[in-house]
């Protein structure tokens, strides 16, 4: 598999442990792998809950790129880019 | 005896669209070259997601005389079910998308004249997961959404006598969105936004694009989200919730955050919207007139001239007064999942129809939202159950986690008590050996 980044792999512990994903291990979600719908299987609740735990770590809203693909965020490599782009904190250690 | 498709002037803007208002006028003109397209089916299954496509597309299906048919999910195999028990029947704003609405075209069209609808024609059916595996239908005619509607507005907006700016985060083919934000502004002073929003900075900017006054229509879970954001929201007239309880403590800290009465909507998609309260002050619900309630043995039977058949609800409700009731608590069957009505008996016999599961349960563990899932399954991963469940399940009643054991713990007369169950979903997340979990039952 892809080697996650450490940023994706704080991301992913995110996900893991806001989720409580209880199949899934953090170092497992493939950067590239679909996060909703298919992939990993998150869905809109998911979603809500995701944004939450994101905009209080990480101090960033997120924004739909079409509302049509609510979860805009297909994998966690975009996830994070967009979290990294739109921080203001940068590459500051959380 | 006919009622128009809407009861609104021509010049009266009914919804924002990229290029600016949309009046009455230029919907129905737009609607009826739509009907003009569309087969010469009985029935339309609207897919729209675009709020705005949603209501031409039910406008235009109003207008050629189609009934317009409401599943309780769009899953494709849920879809396949709809077309074999309504195979005159045809899709509209699915991907072949030959319906999307080229409005173009329609620029140069004379202005079509608001159509008037026979009260009896058939207007819509509405399916609601029964408990036997098959949906539930309800077929309503447009004398019933029509009064409903009326009931609505008055209830609603009685006290907002200038045209409101509605947006909503809920979608328009359930009858909360449906009634919100295809009927009331066909019938009530309301312009709705063609956004669906859903992250807290979207529903906020798509708010402030709006004219005042602005109204948000949503649900529980959603404005929870909304408000533990900490995104800053523009002045609001009214924010109306539906399809989830909400508690007075939650409802007070919604009126300070949006700093607006937040009006709590009660119904069901059979009878629609029968009663409101402004939880953060009140207890009781107040019922909308014409309805009235009675207490029987199953549950209350809910009433109005305007109905078909009387509705039975199955929640617990007390009676107060003729005109009041408090909730006590949904039937056990049913459950709610982020304002979706599923019926756990439902889930279960789908569960079971799966080639190669033996046993399993379908269950929402304490506390929890989601449901999960113990599976007997020799020759199946838990990605293999999620798949098989995927097509004909909404997504939200997806169980997460399955757990494969060998056998569940049931008792001689086949029963499942709920405590060897939760023992079992407890021993099976602690990480214990799913087959010893199996094997300790027997002891």
């Amino acid at each position: 598999m892809q080697a996650q980044s450490d940023q994706e792999r704080e991301l992913a512990e995110l996900i893991v442990d806001t989720l409580n994903l209880e199949d899934t291990k953090p170092a497992e979600i493939e950067p590239e792998e679909l996060l909703f719908g298919d992939g990993l299987g998150l869905d809109s609740i998911d979603a809500l809950e995701l944004a939450l735990a994101i905009s209080q770590k990480y101090d960033v809203q997120l924004k739909a790129e079409d509302e049509r693909t609510q979860s805009a965020f297909s994998t966690l490599r975009s996830l994070n880019a967009f979290i990294q782009e739109n921080s203001a904190r940068g590459s500051e250690p959380v | 005896m006919s009622y128009p498709l809407s009861s609104r002037k021509s010049s009266e803007v009914i919804a924002h669209d990229r290029d600016g208002p949309v009046t009455v006028g230029t919907l129905m003109t737009e609607s009826a070259a739509l009907a003009k397209r569309l087969p010469q089916s009985r029935y339309a299954i609207n897919l729209h997601s675009n709020r705005l496509d949603y209501l031409r597309g039910f406008c235009a299906a109003m207008t050629a005389g189609h009934c317009t048919l409401m599943p309780p999910n769009r899953e494709p195999e849920t879809l396949r079910e709809l077309e074999r028990a309504f195979p005159d029947s045809y899709r509209l704003g699915d991907s072949n998308n030959r319906d999307s609405a080229e409005t173009h075209e329609v620029d140069a069209a004379p202005e079509a004249r608001t159509p008037d609808i026979e009260r009896e024609q058939p207007a819509i059916i509405a399916f609601t997961s029964g408990s036997t595996g098959e949906a539930t239908a309800t077929e309503k005619s447009w004398h019933t959404l029509c009064q409903g509607t009326r009931n609505n507005h008055l209830s609603l907006l009685g006290d907002i006598s200038k045209l409101v700016h509605s947006l909503a985060t809920v979608p328009p083919q359930h009858m909360w969105g449906f009634e919100m934000t295809v009927l009331l502004p066909l019938m009530a002073p309301v312009a709705i936004s063609r956004h669906s929003p859903f992250y807290p900075l979207d529903v906020a900017e798509a708010l402030a694009a709006l004219p005042e006054p602005r109204v948000l229509v949503s649900s529980p879970l959603h404005l929870r989200t909304l408000m533990m954001s900490g995104v800053a929201f523009p002045p609001l007239q009214r924010v109306y919730t539906a399809t989830a309880p909400l508690s007075s403590a939650e409802a007070t800290e919604l009126e300070a955050y949006f700093n607006t009465e937040v009006t709590d909507v009660f119904g069901c998609s059979e009878s629609g919207i029968i009663a409101t309260k402004r939880t953060a002050r009140d207890d009781r619900w107040h019922l909308t007139p014409p309805f009235t309630l009675e207490s029987t043995a199953s549950g209350t039977l809910i009433r109005a001239e305007h109905l078909p058949e009387d509705v039975l609800l199955r929640d617990q409700l007390e009676l107060i007064d003729s005109r009041t009731f408090k909730w006590m608590g949904r039937h056990k069957d049913m459950i709610n999942i982020a304002g979706k009505r599923g019926s756990l008996a439902d889930l279960n016999t789908r569960l079971l129809r799966i080639e190669g599961v033996r046993d399993g349960v379908v269950f929402q563990p304490e506390g929890k939202h989601r449901l999960a899932a113990i599976v007997v399954a020799p020759k199946l991963t838990p990605a293999e159950v999620i798949r098989a469940l995927k097509p004909q399940v909404d997504p939200a009643f997806i169980p997460r986690p399955i757990y494969m054991v060998e056998e569940l713990p049931r008792l001689e007369t086949g029963k499942l008590s709920r405590s060897s169950l939760l023992a079992l979903f407890d021993s099976l997340r602690s990480g214990a050996n799913p087959r010893n979990a199996g094997e300790a039952s027997d002891q």
